[in-house]
């Protein structure tokens, strides 16, 4: 297997088949099977290149693989937290992502049918079920299908769930105390040696990028393909703006920034953004024509909105026996989706779905280590903290959802990067079922901690995870920006990719869904090549 | 991934133009420049060495200890100051400090510069000498009040995130490095080096 090297910023001077901007989960995915579909595509990455030997194991040098690009006004009563939730260079923010890949559920896709709340989706489940299944064999997944009795139909995981330490066991008492039950995570990583990658050894470093394999990024997985087939990768490429045709009815290449200050174009048949849920929309409305005046895609002035994240519910305990904390997966070790029904907690003024991660490991310190979890303790105490809870340390995380409202959004401001595009303002201000929901959370979290037997028990503030929405799809120009298969409802050869997508947060991670549908749309794209980019 | 919200910030003044330093790759260890010689050295020994400051001013890395000290003791002879002015010399984009994840724009020398200006205004305010003169009592004192994010009078980015910060700060320098994790007994399981650069 190889990862693409960085090649020198000399782009083709003939039309290419396919642009696609951003090399993380979502570009790199529809990269690669559009490639191995036989066409010539390039990616142009705005970061620069990264490669495993920059994954550094270590908590400090972790958060030079974060955003550094062009600056986010990062806005609202809950900001969305872009620094932290992306990424800057080869493999986007995947390239640091936990890997927590459960599947969204079927009432996910038409919430806004059954419970008038959010938006549809202009797919069902068993449109993306295939999808799942087929790109969690590529990947790898690590799970145990029949302990995990929520889990929507599907082909069972390629390979068994991952192991459990102490501190899962500890929690997993509390389920069990009251009468519930865990499963076994579901992670892209190698709980056995899979195609050619090592078994993963549970050193919880996730978070600063997995160069051994084990961990489904895109440096792992996609890129290579994409590579193998004859995609061509270049970094230090910022696309500065989308170019359509002079009747503006199709995209006919993008204009690019490269590191010497130079600007080239280039062409193509088809152009694909997958640069995230927040610079998709800015390049979307910065591209601006007379055709197109308030933003290429966004007739319906959709481009934007709807911009959603998720509210962590952290719950912590402290318990007597050695809990090894470090040990594991950054993502968690077990889960629990007994919260899924939107209407669990509906006696609490709360909408929506949430699952249990269990047992994360932890470092000492950074943002999601031990330290960080009691901001209120320092001095001396802080040092007797540290070496209690390295020894008796559990914490769980609830993903919970979180509706979509049209005023979180994304906008451009009157201030411009070093290329001169406009720089971005995200707001996002969370609606109040769903904090009820997260309240909600906190409540059941402490319950089974309690359950459990932890000697002290405690919950951090609403952490923002993940970013979606701000493209989303539906199922016309009057509702969303794009149909099911990313391509806007008005400029059908550019399609967007990613997290942006989504009509609903849904109560899971995001990334296993990023994938289904980049899985989904390539093969649409090539089915219908012709109609779509001929 | 996730991220804890912060309190909103004003932007912060530009810091002086200041030679850029890099990190080596690989180890707990800084590049600092020292008698014109560039040399490896952990940011407790760069103290020891008395490596010249570079973003921060002698005031300033004077508080920065007395502050570090009350947050997380030990941390200013663990090179607390020296780490925090080696970060703010350097290229942004190479920032290792967490503060980079919490909303606040870089560069951030005005940020640190800003934060340590106010604690010690308040140190004249209340007890009416310089915060590095303060007794143990009375640093802890401001220090909790700081923690609660509402200070009268203060004047820097708000007092509850520059506290976050700083705490933060002196945990990473002092428990984020593999001597760190020793010290708590934790296994490092260190960089994952695969015998052939894997995927590579």
């Amino acid at each position: 297997m190889t990862t693409p090297r960085p090649t020198p910023a000399s782009l083709p001077r003939d039309p290419v088949d396919v642009i696609v901007v951003g090399s993380g989960a979502a570009g790199s995915n529809v990269a690669a099977h559009l490639a191995e579909g036989g066409k010539q595509v390039l990616i142009l990455e705005a970061g620069p290149a990264r490669g495993p030997g920059h994954l550094i194991s270590s908590t400090l040098y972790a958060r030079r693989v974060k955003w550094t690009g062009p600056p986010v006004l990062d806005e609202g009563k809950n900001p969305v937290g872009f620094v932290f939730n992306s990424a800057y260079g080869t493999g986007g923010a995947a390239m640091h992502h936990y890997a927590v890949w459960p599947r969204m559920h079927p009432e996910d896709f038409d919430m806004h049918s059954r419970h008038n709340r959010g938006l549809d989706w202009p797919l069902k489940y068993v449109d993306l079920a295939p999808h799942y299944d087929k790109v969690q064999q590529e990947a790898g997944v690590s799970g145990d299908a029949t302990r995990e009795i929520w889990r929507p139909p599907g082909a069972p995981y390629p390979m068994p769930g991952v192991p459990v330490f102490p501190q899962g066991s500890a929690i997993a008492r509390g389920f069990a105390k009251l009468g519930r039950t865990v499963a076994p995570l579901p992670l892209a990583v190698t709980s056995t040696n899979y195609n050619g990658r090592p078994t993963c050894l549970w050193d919880g470093w996730c978070d600063s990028g997995c160069p051994i394999g084990a961990l489904a990024n895109p440096l792992t997985v996609h890129l290579p393909r994409a590579a193998s087939a004859g995609a061509q990768l270049v970094n230090d490429a910022a696309v500065t703006k989308v170019l359509t045709s002079d009747d503006g009815t199709r995209a006919i290449g993008v204009e690019v920034a490269l590191k010497d200050g130079t600007r080239q174009t280039v062409n193509a048949r088809l152009v694909v953004l997958a640069a995230f849920a927040v610079e998709n929309p800015r390049l979307l409305l910065a591209s601006a024509t007379a055709k197109h005046p308030r933003g290429l895609g966004n007739s319906g002035g959709f481009v934007g909105r709807y911009v959603m994240t998720h509210a962590a519910g952290l719950v912590y305990g402290l318990f007597d026996e050695d809990t090894r904390p470090y040990m594991g997966a950054f993502g968690g070790q077990l889960v629990n989706q007994d919260s899924y029904p939107k209407t669990t907690h509906a006696k609490s003024g709360a909408f929506g779905s949430y699952q249990w991660m269990i047992a994360q490991a932890v470092k000492p310190n950074d943002l999601l280590g031990i330290s960080t979890s009691r901001p209120d303790v320092f001095g001396p105490a802080l040092h007797d903290f540290m070496k209690r809870a390295t020894r008796g340390f559990a914490g769980m995380t609830a993903v919970c959802e979180d509706l979509p409202v049209a005023d979180n959004r994304i906008t451009l401001t009157d201030q411009r990067d070093t290329h001169g595009v406009p720089i971005a303002r995200v707001t996002h201000t969370t609606h109040d079922e769903s904090v009820a929901l997260w309240k909600a959370s906190l409540a059941e979290g402490k319950e089974v901690m309690r359950a459990a037997g932890a000697n002290e028990v405690w919950t951090g503030p609403q952490g923002s995870m993940h970013i979606m929405g701000g493209t989303v799809m539906g199922s016309s120009a009057s509702n969303s920006v794009t149909n099911g298969f990313g391509q806007l409802h008005d400029i059908p050869n550019l399609v967007v990719a990613g997290p942006g997508l989504f009509p609903t947060s849904a109560g899971v991670n995001p990334t296993f869904t990023v994938h289904a549908l980049a899985a989904r749309s390539a093969e649409h794209l090539l089915t219908n090549w012709k109609q779509v980019a001929g | 991934m996730l991220n804890i919200n912060s309190e909103r910030l004003p932007s912060w003044p530009e810091p002086r133009r200041v030679a850029r330093r890099d990190f080596i790759v690989g180890g707990a260890l800084l590049t600092f420049t020292l008698a014109g010689c560039e040399r490896k050295l952990t940011p407790a020994q760069a103290r020891a060495a008395a490596v010249p400051f570079l973003a921060l001013d002698a005031g300033a890395v004077a508080v920065l200890d007395a502050l570090g000290d009350i947050l997380l003791p030990g941390s200013s002879a663990t090179g607390l100051s020296h780490y925090i002015d080696h970060q703010l010399s350097g290229d942004d984009a190479d920032s290792m400090l967490m503060i980079k994840y919490l909303g606040v724009p870089a560069p951030f020398t005005g940020f640190y510069e800003s934060g340590l200006r106010a604690a010690d205004a308040l140190a004249h305010a209340v007890y009416g000498k310089a915060f590095p003169g303060l007794s143990n009592e009375q640093a802890s004192a401001l220090v909790t009040r700081m923690s609660g994010g509402r200070v009268e009078g203060w004047q820097g980015p708000p007092a509850g995130l520059f506290y976050f910060v700083l705490r933060n700060d002196a945990v990473d320098v002092v428990y984020g490095t593999s001597a760190g994790f020793e010290q708590l007994g934790v296994p490092y399981m260190a960089h994952i080096e695969p015998p052939s650069r894997w995927g590579e």
